[in-house]
């Protein structure tokens, strides 16, 4: 199948809502920083924005809009104790299996492997939903979740939106 | 998320994005992201899979280590295939949800 043509299919659905043109942020260019290291010496963490959160915390504003929660997950957490509350995305094959969405059996089942270095003693759950508060996520949110991975001294960080 | 991997490279933290949406993600141009063709919700595939996640996840930290341009996204062989289409109509009616 070809892959879907979201921004045609938004723009339209949202016009046909009476909603103005949704205003896509673009990039032409991006910034980048290479690894410093080989992958089978690199501490990994994962971050996830599926609305994933551990049984004993409160579940997320299924929702929310500009929520900047961000949960850290202790990276030994056994997979099936999770709960996913999300209106923005089909999360029932990840309700079955968090490895569909957040796969952090596969992230253990690689540092084991030696294929990375280790997987991080944190990995975050956050940046959820729909944020429309773009100048606060990008001076104050994602700058402080950079100090935060600086300080974890993590060579590489997966990021999967949901 | 494309944005704060822009934001974390800036402030040196590499990044691998997995995306399913790959005209959305080509707009933010996050520095490396991997483009699998599934619904969202299912970037590694299915329930189950094991061998299929790993294969995907493992690509995905590969890229990182990749000698790649920035803004680089590649597509991955992966289709999740039957039942894709069906999902699509509720994927984006989920999108566009309003309370």
């Amino acid at each position: 199948m070809e892959p879907v043509a979201y921004v045609e299919l938004l723009n339209e659905r949202y016009r046909r809502m009476g909603f103005p043109p949704y205003r896509w942020t673009v990039h032409r260019d991006a910034p980048l920083t290479p690894l410093a290291k080989p992958l089978a010496e690199c501490r990994v963490t994962a971050l996830t924005s599926g609305g994933i959160s551990h049984c004993s915390a409160a579940p997320w504003d299924a929702v929310a809009r500009n929520d900047f929660r961000l949960d850290a997950i202790e990276s030994d957490t056994p997979s099936d104790q999770f709960q996913i509350h999300d209106a923005y995305y089909d999360h029932q094959d990840a309700d079955r299996d968090l490895n569909c969405v957040f796969p952090i059996d596969r992230l253990r089942d690689l540092a084991r492997a030696g294929v990375i270095g280790e997987v991080a003693r944190k990995l975050y759950s956050g940046f959820m939903g729909r944020i429309y508060k773009r100048t606060e996520l990008l001076e104050k949110h994602a700058p402080a979740f950079a100090d935060e991975l600086q300080r974890e001294q993590i060579d590489l960080a997966l990021l999967v939106p949901a | 998320m494309g944005l704060v991997a822009r934001v974390l490279e800036e402030r040196g933290v590499p990044t691998v994005l997995v995306s399913t949406g790959r005209d959305l993600t080509q707009l933010v141009r996050p520095p490396r992201s991997l483009f699998v063709n599934a619904p969202m919700g299912n970037p590694f595939g299915r329930p189950g899979e094991v061998e299929r996640q790993r294969e995907i996840l493992l690509d995905a930290l590969r890229l990182a280590e990749a000698d790649v341009a920035a803004g680089t996204l590649v597509d991955h062989r992966y289709d999740y295939g039957q039942g894709f289409r069906d999902r699509v109509e509720t994927t984006l009616a989920a999108m566009t949800f309003q309370q």
